[in-house]
């Protein structure tokens, strides 16, 4: 079992996929004149080719209305041209731990682009999070102009904000180790800079990297952590989400994002008790994206701007992603409940709504007989609850724990 | 949803400085690209003023919905689906050759010349001089002025006719019998042109309106039209939760076709004919109502409530017919203001829908009406309660409440067999 991935022009010709050994499906990118467009995963059991007949229905289908989104906005810019600002300097910061192999794939991909980008002032950054070797520091070494930075204390936002603190650019744009990016990864990020001045960061989209494990595909089946192809721009409030911007996991992901680094100073840097490895790892994402938007700065979410994320490989490490994903809200909304006294009704109600959510997840399965799918839905909810039970207070004291002793 | 009164903003995204007046309260931008509606959104103050980029990304949104329904070289038109949905047959090689889309949607965008001279505009009325009044004068400030305007007074003391008299040209015909089904029928009967055009009188018409209508049934070979209803204001709580929580009439902004299609797959749960269109503004062929008949009595406001409008569609699609959902045709309506208002009129409109569910199973004998009734709707008030109680906007709980008592007010006509055995018109009797 397997999805191939394939990255399929529109505008050339159209030719049929054939699929390797032990691969019975295609994970579709979509481009139209080299900007993503779409992204399907397409099953096809026995035949064990994609014919160019059916890439074209597909085509048809899903791709044809966004390439004519796509088309209208070019002739709209072009019509309308606007006084472009300039881009801001960029930094663009990996925090990593004893992960030299990823690190250097991930290094290898901003390295194709780096040069040809529109920036005026890129650095690259690779914080290395406590790592139990020298072998993160030696993959830096082979490649050329990234600054490496140590950092003692073990936890993802001890790194991160390590990293704005020895970061230059006034941009700083964070990638996980586990990422690639794509070859539209910083025109994305600029041409998103270049619409929305004002923004206090942006997120991206998220497209898997592999899809040949059963954790994976599951993974990416159920939504993975792509936020669809259509740009979307956040504010303190929303129309149509009463509960926003509580339920700041819509945003995006903490693997692929990018913020005003004088914002992310004025606002404390991220929380440090969130994201803290094992026994916390998570919500440090959803923490930032909520204060940036309580600061008044609004977050655009820009679908070209685009990495792609090898998903967890194995059912019990993506049981416990679920679980750490249910952990890390609910310490977060823990925090935010005691920190925001303004916007409590929303947590609380936000609480209601998440376990209102997962129940109804949970009743899915058992109705289905989705053994499987049963377990994450327990996953997750567990981890809620021991979320709400003090995780947040807990992590709290051993972040304080890890600050003495590295004193 | 903030407590704030809603501003409702007009914004042309065809030109520049779409959004200069963005104002800091809560507002719904109804967008538009020249004459042609294109889409709308609720906003708080937070989110405005839209920036240039957002502009232009809602513009090419909702414009690319508009060319894959609308240009026939994209593959139009749409043809309505079940839950209403279009479904779109753009193809990726048209996608790909199109060129120049927004010379394209100019051309969509041009506003209709088309003479209306035959076209009745009939408007019913009861005991609303006031909103007549502001009726009327929309209607005479027509881009194409129509062949006649008649207005139905259905009140018991006539008095609309002090109104009437301000505006010259205008045809007053009384008609005491209570229902706005008896209404309308008098205004088919005194009408002479070949198109009759309804509105309420809780209703001021875009500028454009009869020469949309003009246009729509010169272009298309169909017996009804019905337009796009827009919220004229959203100043009080009731107005916004019609608005907003109800979804208002359900505008979508691409034109659609509904016909057999339409009616054959959502017929097993009773033919969503509701999904066509508002009465408040809708039109037809004269050659449609000697085929189907008229409006049936029974139904409509001032008898079992509403529904009167889509049991007509309902009889029109079950016989072959087709009809053209145009949003051109835009209509801006005032929702009820007073809380206790909005209530006791969806109240009204659950009982018209079941009372209307019963007359359409008594004429045409489709089971998916019945099973509607006891089946679907109780489902849905299951549905919205655990939703509501969860996650709901307050209030919604109180509209429900309405509903279900409208529901259990319907029932009566299934069990009624005197009401039932008097048939929808003398049409049936006719064809049987």
């Amino acid at each position: 079992m397997g999805y191939k991935i394939v990255d399929v022009e529109l505008s050339s010709p159209l030719a049929p996929i054939e699929l390797g050994p032990q691969q019975d499906g295609v994970g579709l990118i979509a481009r139209w004149q080299n900007r993503l467009v779409g992204f399907e995963m397409i099953t096809l059991p026995t035949t064990g080719v994609l014919s160019a007949e059916r890439l074209r229905s597909i085509a048809d289908q899903r791709f044809a209305p966004r390439i004519l989104v796509a088309k209208m906005e070019e002739e709209l810019r072009r019509r309308r041209p606007v006084a472009e600002p300039a881009l801001p300097s960029l930094s663009i910061a990996i925090c990593t731990k004893d992960r030299a192999e990823r690190l250097s794939r991930l290094l290898a991909s901003l390295d194709d682009i780096r040069r040809k980008s529109a920036f005026p002032f890129v650095e690259i950054l690779v914080v290395d999070n406590a790592s139990a070797d020298s072998a993160t520091r030696e993959a830096v070494q082979r490649f050329k102009d990234i600054r490496y930075v140590l950092e003692p204390r073990a936890g993802l936002d001890f790194a991160r904000n390590a990293a704005v603190r020895s970061a230059t650019g006034s941009m700083i744009a964070y990638l996980d180790d586990d990422v690639v990016v794509d070859r539209n990864w910083l025109e994305g990020l600029a041409k998103v800079c270049r619409d929305h001045p004002g923004a206090g960061g942006f997120t991206g989209l998220v497209l898997p990297l592999r899809l040949d494990t059963e954790a994976q595909i599951f993974f990416e089946q159920r939504g993975g952590f792509g936020r669809g192809f259509n740009r979307n721009e956040f504010h303190n409030a929303r129309f149509d989400n009463p509960l926003h911007p509580v339920g700041s996991g819509i945003l995006g992901a903490g693997c692929n994002m990018a913020f005003d680094r004088t914002l992310l100073l004025s606002l404390g840097g991220f929380d440090e008790a969130l994201d803290t490895g094992a026994p916390l790892p998570g919500g440090g994402d959803l923490d930032i994206f909520y204060r940036v938007l309580r600061s008044g700065r609004s977050m655009v979410y820009e679908p070209e701007y685009a990495v792609y994320h090898e998903h967890r490989e194995t059912i019990d490490q993506l049981r416990r992603q679920y679980w750490t994903w249910g952990l890390g809200m609910m310490a977060f909304l823990v925090k935010s409940r005691r920190t925001d006294a303004a916007l409590r009704a929303r947590h609380r109600a936000m609480v209601r709504w998440w376990f209102f959510d997962r129940l109804k997840a949970l009743a899915r399965a058992v109705r289905k007989l989705q053994g499987r799918d049963f377990g994450f839905a327990i996953a997750e909810l567990w981890g809620g609850i021991h979320g709400l039970a003090g995780e947040y207070d807990r992590s709290r004291v051993r972040v304080q724990a890890i600050r003495e002793l590295n004193q | 949803m903030s407590g704030g009164a809603f501003r409702i903003r007009q914004i042309d995204l065809g030109s520049p400085d779409a959004d200069v007046d963005a104002g800091d309260t809560p507002s719904l931008s109804i967008f538009w690209w020249k004459d042609l509606p294109l889409g709308m959104r609720a906003s708080l103050p937070d989110e405005l003023p839209y920036t240039e980029a957002r502009l232009r990304q809602l513009a090419a949104e909702f414009s690319a919905a508009q060319l894959a329904a609308r240009s026939i070289r994209l593959g139009a038109p749409l043809r309505a689906t079940y839950e209403g949905c279009p479904k779109s047959v753009l193809s990726l090689t048209a996608a790909l050759d199109a060129k120049d889309l927004v010379g394209c949607l100019d051309e969509l965008a041009t506003a209709s010349s088309a003479p209306a001279q035959h076209v009745s505009v009939v408007i019913c009325t009861r005991d609303r001089g006031p909103a007549l009044a502001q009726c009327l004068q929309s209607i005479a400030r027509q881009r194409s002025a129509p062949g006649e305007v008649i207005v139905v007074d259905n009140s018991r003391d006539a008095n609309a006719w002090p109104v009437c008299i301000h505006f010259p040209d205008i045809r007053y015909v009384h008609e005491p019998r209570p229902g706005l089904s008896a209404a309308r029928s008098a205004g088919i009967r005194a009408s002479r042109r070949d198109i009759i055009a309804f509105t309420d009188d809780d209703v001021e018409v875009h500028p454009g309106w009869t020469a949309e209508i003009a246009r729509a049934f010169a272009e298309w070979d169909v017996e009804a039209l019905t337009g796009l209803v827009l919220p004229a204001r959203l100043d009080t709580i009731a107005q916004r939760r019609f608005q907003f929580d109800m979804g208002g009439f359900g505008a979508t902004f691409v034109p659609l076709i509904f016909d057999q299609r339409f009616f054959e797959e959502t017929r097993p749960s009773g033919a969503h004919v509701w999904k066509i269109g508002a009465g408040a503004n809708m039109a037809f062929r004269r050659s449609a109502f000697d085929r189907v008949g008229s409006f049936d009595e029974r139904l409509g406001a001032g008898a079992a409530g509403c529904s009167e409008d889509s049991e007509l569609w309902y009889r029109l699609l079950a016989t072959g017919g087709a009809c053209l959902y145009e949003p051109r045709a835009v209509v801006f309506h005032h929702h009820r203001r007073d809380w206790p208002g909005f209530r006791r009129q969806m109240k009204a409109y659950m009982k018209g829908h079941v009372a209307a569910l019963v007359a359409q199973y008594d004429n045409f004998g489709d089971r998916g009406n019945i099973d509607r009734i006891w089946k679907q709707l109780p489902a849905y008030f299951v549905r919205t309660f655990v939703k509501t109680l969860f996650e709901g906007p307050p209030g919604r709980i109180g509209i429900l409440a309405a509903e279900v008592q409208g529901w259990l007010a319907g029932l009566q006509f299934l069990l009624r067999f005197g009401w039932r055995k008097r048939r929808t018109s003398n049409w049936l009797r006719k064809t049987r």
